[in-house]
C-alpha cells in the first residue's frame, strides 16, 4: 500500500466505496462530502422557522437560496439576517409554488401554520426537495396520510421537527425505561399547563402592509385579520391549528409511541371546553381564539392507557413539574420534563432520586442542531431519520384524533391499519375538511 | 441641507452645571418630567446622592403598588406619574413623591394585550409646565391638568387617524416638541395641540415603532426621530415632512430602543439579534460609519455618556448582559454577564442599574470595567423598566406594579 500513487489511491478507495455498496441494501450509500452545500430554501420565515434556519447555517452545510413568506417585512427581514450570519443573499417570494419553480431547492423547510404543511410538503417533494417540515405533519389525518404517501412515492426524505426525538436527556430518559428500572408501566400521563384567564376579543384590523392575507389563509377559511391570529396566535385558531394538544401534545405523544413501540391506540376519548377562557366570539368587529382552555384525551393501547392533560389556567403549584409526561411503573415514576430533564421517583420511599439535566439549546430550549444533522446525514447516508415522516405521521395523528372525538362528543374507535375511525361516518369526515378554493385537498 | 444638530434642551444644562460648580458640595436635585429624563438621554444632573449603601440598601421611603405593565416614572414638582394595569383597565397615577400617597387617579377601558408577555401598560407619563400627557397601548391619549388630575382633553387617536396598532400597542410615550404634543403613532408620527388635542398632521402606512418621538434640532428646523417598523425616520415636525429614513430591520418590526444623536451622528441598536450601528449624517443619505452584533438593545436604550454606550445586550427571553461599548468604535469594553433585561440611568457619573430580578447596583460609568459601589435587591418579579434617580430618591418597578421609593439623599 505505501507505494500507491495518489490516482491508485483514489481508484482504491472509490473501489472500496463500490464494494461497500454492492453489500449493503441501500442502494445510494457513498461518502458524504462533508464541504457539499445544499441549495436550501425556507418557506415561512417566523420565529421558529428562522430557528431551524439558523442550525441549516450553522451545520455549514446549506446555501441559503431562496426564503418565502407571505408578509414582505418578515422575508426582507430573514433575508438580511441570513446575509448577516453566513453571507448569502436568498431570493425572496411571496408564493411558495414560485420559490420552488425558480431555485429549485435540494432541500426545503416548511415552518408554516399547520394548514399549509400538507400542501407545501406535497409541492417540495414533488419538485424533488427534501423536506424539513414542522410538526405535526397534517391539519387534519388525511392531509398527513397525503404527506406520507407523496414522501414514499418520491423517495425524498421527508422528516418532521419532532426534536425531542433527539433530544439527549429525552434519549436517555428513554434508555432508563427500556432498561427496567422504573419497572412494568402501565399507565402515561403526559401533560403541558400554563397560565392564563378570561380571554378579551381584541379588534379585526387590516393586515399589516405588505402581507398577502388571502395566501396565508391559502386552502382555510379566510377570517378577518386580527393581531391574535398573527403573528404566533393561529394555534389557538381551529381554522389553522390544533390548540395545546396539536402543539405540544405531539411532541409527548410521539415519545409514547417511541418508548412503548405501539403503533396506535385502539380508542380514544377527549373532553375539552373554555370554561375560563369565555365562548370563542368571531364577527366582523373582533375575534377571541376557539381553541379549548383545556382539554383531558385518553387515548387507550394495547398494553397501557396514556392520558393527555393541558390547562391555560390555574398554573399548577401543585405538583412538581408543569409540562411533560409522567411514566408510572411498578418502581417508581419516571418523568422526563423540558428544562427540567428527567427525575425518577423510586416507589421505593428510601431510595434516592434520580435524576437528569436537560442539555437544550436556549432561549427557546430546544434540539434542533441535533436533529437538522440526522436529517442531512439522512439525505446523504439513507438512514432513516429518528423523526422521518413514517414516525412523524403516525405520532401526529393522535393529536388529530384527539379533537376528533372532543368536536364529536364521543370516543373514537381507531383502526390503525387501515387508518380509518370504525363505525362512525360523521366522525370520519372530520378526518379531512374542505378545502377553500382554487386549493384542493390532496387525494392519497 | 446642512444638519448641525443642536440637543433642544442643552440650554437648561447650563445653570445646573453652574450651580454644581460653584457649589460642589451641595446635592443637586433636579425633576425627570419624561422618559429618558430631561435631556431625553437618560442622564439624571442629580449630584450629591448616596452611592454607597449599608449591606441592608438603602433606605425605602416608600412602596406602592400601580398594576401590570412596565410604564417608567416621570418626577416633577414633588409628585411621580406612572401608569399600570388591573381588571381591564389601565391607570394613570400621581403619587407625592415623598410618601407615595396617592394625589389623584384617573382610570379608562383597557386590554391587558399579554401576548407573549405580562401584559399592561407600557407607555410613560409625560409633564410639561402644569399638563402631563399620557398614551395607552391601544391609542387613549389624555390631558390632566397636574395638580388634580381633571381631563383637558382626551380622545383614541387609533381610531381618529386608523393609523395600524402594532403588535404590542403604541409603545412610545407622548413627547412636547416645540409647541407640538408628537406621538409615535402611524409610520412616521402625529402631531396634535397640546392645548385642545387637535391633531395637525397625521402619518400612515405601516406600522409605528415602539420608541418614543426624539427631538432634534437640525438648523433651524425642528425634527422628531421616530422608530417606525421598518426604519429610523426623522420629521419636521412642523408638517411631518420627512428629513431623512435608515432603513432598518428588526424581528417583528421591534424598533423599540430610542435612537440616540450627537454631533452629526445617529446611533441605533435593537433587539432580536439585529445590533447596532453608527451612522453619520449630513449628506444625501445617512452614512454607516460602523455596525456590530455587540449590542443589541430590545427595549431600553443604551445611553451615552463620555465618549462611551452602556445599555443592555439581549432579549428578555435570553441571559442578557450589561455592556459599555465605545460610541466611535463599536468596542466592546466590558461586559456583566447575567444582568437580565434591566435598565438603568447615569447620574454624577455613575450607572444606576436595576437588573432584569431586581437588583439595583450603583458603579462608575467607566470604560475601564464595572466596579460597583453599592448593590441591594430592591425588588422581586421581572423588572425590565429603567430605574429613575430624582430629587434624591430612585423609583423601581417591577411588571406587577409593584413599586419601590429609594431615599439617597444624604442629609
Amino acid at each position: 500500500m505505501k507505494d500507491l500513487s495518489l490516482l491508485d489511491r483514489r481508484r482504491f478507495l472509490r473501489n472500496a466505496t463500490l464494494a461497500a455498496g454492492a453489500f449493503s441494501a441501500a442502494p445510494f450509500i457513498r461518502a458524504a462530502d462533508p464541504a457539499r452545500k445544499f441549495r436550501t430554501a425556507l418557506i415561512g420565515c417566523g420565529w421558529w422557522g428562522k430557528n431551524i434556519l439558523r442550525e441549516a447555517i450553522a451545520s455549514g452545510r446549506v446555501k441559503v437560496v431562496g426564503l418565502c413568506d407571505v408578509d414582505s417585512g418578515v422575508r426582507e427581514v430573514a433575508a438580511e439576517q441570513v446575509t448577516d450570519l453566513n453571507g448569502d443573499h436568498p431570493k425572496t417570494y411571496n408564493d411558495f409554488r414560485e420559490l420552488l419553480d425558480r431555485e429549485k431547492p435540494e432541500i426545503v423547510v416548511i415552518a408554516t401554520p399547520d394548514h399549509w404543511h400538507a400542501l407545501q410538503t406535497i409541492a417540495a417533494v414533488g419538485a424533488g426537495a427534501h423536506v424539513f417540515v414542522e410538526k405535526p405533519t397534517g391539519h387534519t389525518v388525511n392531509e398527513s396520510r397525503a404527506m406520507l404517501h407523496a414522501a414514499r412515492a418520491s423517495g425524498r426524505v421527508v422528516q418532521a421537527g419532532l426534536h425531542r426525538r433527539i433530544g439527549p436527556h429525552h434519549v436517555s430518559g428513554m434508555a432508563f425505561l427500556q432498561s427496567g428500572a422504573v419497572g412494568e408501566v402501565g399507565m402515561v400521563r403526559i401533560f403541558a399547563h400554563g397560565g392564563g384567564g378570561k380571554e378579551r376579543p381584541s379588534a379585526n384590523s387590516a393586515p399589516p402592509a405588505g402581507m398577502d392575507w388571502d395566501l396565508w389563509c391559502g386552502p382555510a377559511p379566510l377570517r378577518p385579520f386580527n393581531q391574535k391570529l398573527h403573528p404566533g396566535g393561529w394555534r389557538h385558531f381551529l381554522d389553522y391549528g390544533n390548540g395545546q394538544l396539536g402543539d405540544w401534545g405531539v411532541h409527548w405523544l410521539d415519545q409514547v409511541l417511541w418508548w412503548s413501540g405501539e403503533q396506535y391506540p385502539k380508542r380514544v376519548f377527549s373532553s375539552a371546553g373554555r370554561p375560563i377562557a369565555g365562548p370563542a366570539i368571531l364577527n366582523e368587529k373582533e375575534q377571541t381564539s376557539d381553541t379549548p382552555d383545556h382539554q383531558v384525551a385518553v387515548y387507550d393501547f394495547e398494553r397501557f392507557t396514556c392520558v393527555w392533560e393541558h390547562r391555560r389556567f390555574g398554573e399548577n403549584r401543585a405538583e412538581k413539574h408543569a409540562i411533560g409526561a409522567y411514566y408510572y411503573g411498578t418502581k417508581g415514576t419516571l418523568h422526563i420534563g423540558w428544562r427540567d430533564g428527567w427525575t425518577f421517583y423510586p416507589a421505593d420511599s428510601n431510595a434516592p432520586t434520580r435524576h437528569e439535566d436537560s442539555q437544550l439549546q436556549e432561549p427557546d430550549g430546544h434540539n434542533l442542531r441535533l436533529l437538522w444533522a440526522d436529517f442531512i446525514e439522512s439525505i446523504e447516508t439513507g438512514k432513516k431519520g429518528v423523526a422521518n415522516i413514517e414516525i412523524a405521521h403516525r405520532s401526529s395523528v393522535l393529536p388529530l384524533l384527539g379533537m376528533i372525538s372532543w368536536k364529536t362528543g364521543r370516543s373514537i374507535a381507531w383502526d390503525g391499519d387501515k387508518e380509518q375511525i370504525i363505525g362512525d361516518a360523521e366522525a370520519s369526515k372530520l378526518l379531512s375538511r374542505p378545502y377553500r378554493g382554487p386549493w384542493v385537498y390532496p387525494g392519497v | 441641507m446642512s444638519l448641525i444638530p443642536v440637543n433642544v434642551w442643552k440650554p437648561m444644562r447650563a445653570p445646573a452645571l453652574l450651580i454644581t460648580l460653584l457649589f460642589p458640595l451641595l446635592a443637586a436635585a433636579h425633576d425627570w418630567p419624561q422618559w429618558r429624563g430631561p435631556d431625553r438621554n437618560g442622564i439624571s444632573t442629580e449630584t450629591g446622592w448616596l452611592d454607597t449603601w449599608p449591606a441592608n440598601g438603602p433606605k425605602t421611603a416608600w412602596k406602592s403598588h400601580v398594576g401590570l405593565g412596565f410604564s417608567s416614572f416621570a418626577v416633577a414638582d414633588g409628585r411621580v406619574f406612572t401608569m399600570g394595569h388591573a381588571e381591564d383597565k389601565d391607570t394613570v397615577f400621581c403619587l407625592d413623591a415623598s410618601t407615595g400617597r396617592e394625589i389623584w387617579k384617573h382610570a379608562y377601558p383597557a386590554e391587558l394585550g399579554d401576548k407573549f408577555f405580562d401584559g399592561g401598560t407600557t407607555g410613560t407619563p409625560t409633564v410639561s409646565g402644569d399638563r402631563v400627557y399620557s398614551l395607552s397601548r391601544w391609542g387613549d391619549a389624555f390631558c390632566f391638568q397636574a395638580a388634580d388630575g381633571k381631563i383637558v382633553w382626551s380622545g383614541n387617536v387609533q381610531t381618529k387617524t386608523g393609523a395600524r396598532v402594532p403588535d404590542w400597542g403604541f409603545g412610545g410615550s407622548p413627547s412636547i416638541v416645540g409647541d407640538r404634543l408628537i406621538l409615535n403613532v402611524g409610520e412616521t408620527g402625529l402631531a396634535m395641540d397640546p392645548k385642545t388635542g387637535a391633531i395637525l398632521w397625521q402619518s400612515a402606512g405601516r406600522s409605528a415603532g415602539y420608541s418614543t418621538p426624539l427631538p432634534w434640532k437640525s438648523g433651524t428646523e425642528q425634527l422628531a426621530v421616530f422608530g417606525s417598523e421598518q426604519a429610523y425616520v426623522a420629521v419636521n415636525v412642523r408638517d411631518g415632512k420627512e428629513a431623512w429614513r435608515i432603513r432598518w430591520l428588526t424581528q417583528y418590526g421591534v424598533n423599540a430602543s430610542d435612537p440616540i444623536l450627537s454631533g452629526d451622528q445617529v446611533f441605533l441598536s435593537t433587539g432580536y439579534g439585529k445590533g447596532a450601528a453608527l451612522f453619520k449624517l449630513g449628506g444625501a443619505e445617512p452614512v454607516e460609519l460602523w455596525k456590530s452584533k455587540k449590542l443589541r438593545t430590545q427595549l431600553n436604550g443604551a445611553i451615552l455618556f463620555q465618549g462611551h454606550l452602556y445599555g443592555v445586550d439581549g432579549d428578555t427571553s435570553e441571559s442578557a448582559s450589561l455592556k459599555c461599548i465605545e460610541w466611535a468604535t463599536g468596542t466592546e469594553k466590558w461586559v456583566q454577564a447575567g444582568f437580565g433585561s434591566g435598565g438603568l440611568v447615569i447620574a454624577d457619573g455613575k450607572l444606576v442599574a436595576l437588573s432584569g430580578t431586581g437588583e439595583l447596583t450603583v458603579a462608575p460609568a467607566d470604560p475601564g470595567g464595572f466596579h460597583p459601589t453599592a448593590r441591594a435587591q430592591v425588588l422581586g418579579g421581572r423588572c425590565w423598566t429603567a430605574p429613575v434617580l430624582a430629587q434624591g430618591r430612585i423609583l423601581c418597578r417591577n411588571s406587577r406594579g409593584d413599586i419601590v421609593c429609594l431615599d439617597v439623599r444624604k442629609l
